[in-house]
């Protein structure tokens, strides 16, 4: 039983952390591989965490620091995706084209508009090339 | 008590067999954020690999570098982000 249970959880594991590789292969786009690389592969990492914790039992050495490096997981690889994707939108990093909606560039439009009454949307769009307009708005 | 040590060395190898794919991307990634999304995600591959190879060679001793992996290799993707958000300082 507790075989299959290690086999079954390491599958799944193991599943989700190769779709996660292959999403950071193929996918067209920075922001969607940070997608993959954030959720997917934590969410691989921890079924193959839990599967070590059933296959050495609850008492072992390993399940301490397996349920460790769980915690840690869950806190850290989050923040480093999050801090990753907020440097590079602010340094203009190129959307993929087929890409349907953009809510920060759209607020800031809303806000340009009505400070300054003329409504000038053809600049709202998001920078392209790195530097001026990200940098002199995200600056705190 | 335990399973079987190849079970858990499978399991380290199929760890390192993705791990070779995100080096594919951290070879070919146009920019320098790609290559710190594979950077980051290898090293988790990486953590992973390390536990499993423990398990698989019954040494305690090893735990200890994948719970080094899992708190410190972060830190790489923070400082390079903050890098790329300001300049250096």
């Amino acid at each position: 039983v507790k075989t299959v249970a290690f086999i079954a959880l390491s599958v799944v594991g193991l599943g989700f952390s190769l779709s996660g590789a292959v999403g950071i292969l193929r996918m067209p786009d920075l922001y969607s591989r940070i997608q993959c690389s954030s959720k997917t592969v934590t969410m691989g990492a921890l079924p193959a965490l839990v599967a070590l914790v059933v296959g050495e039992g609850v008492l072992s050495d390993y399940a301490s620091r397996a349920l460790i490096i769980a915690a840690l997981l869950l806190i850290v690889n989050p923040a480093a995706s999050h801090a990753l994707a907020r440097a590079a939108y602010k340094t203009g990093e190129p959307m993929w084209p087929g890409a349907v909606r953009d809510d920060v560039a759209e607020r800031r439009q809303r806000s340009a508009g009505a400070r300054s009454g003329s409504g000038s949307g053809s600049d709202g769009d998001r920078p392209k090339s790195g530097g001026e307009d990200g940098g002199a708005e995200g600056r705190r | 008590v335990s399973l079987d040590q190849n079970l858990y060395a499978t399991v380290a190898l199929a760890e390192i067999a993705i791990g070779a794919l995100l080096i594919l991307r951290l070879a070919a990634g146009p920019t320098v954020s790609e290559r710190i999304v594979a950077l980051n995600t290898l090293s988790t591959q990486a953590t992973l690999a390390v536990l499993f190879y423990a398990a698989a060679a019954d040494r305690t001793v090893y735990l200890d570098v994948a719970v080094w992996l899992a708190s410190f290799s972060y830190l790489g993707a923070i400082v390079w982000s903050r890098y790329l958000e300001r300049g250096l300082l």
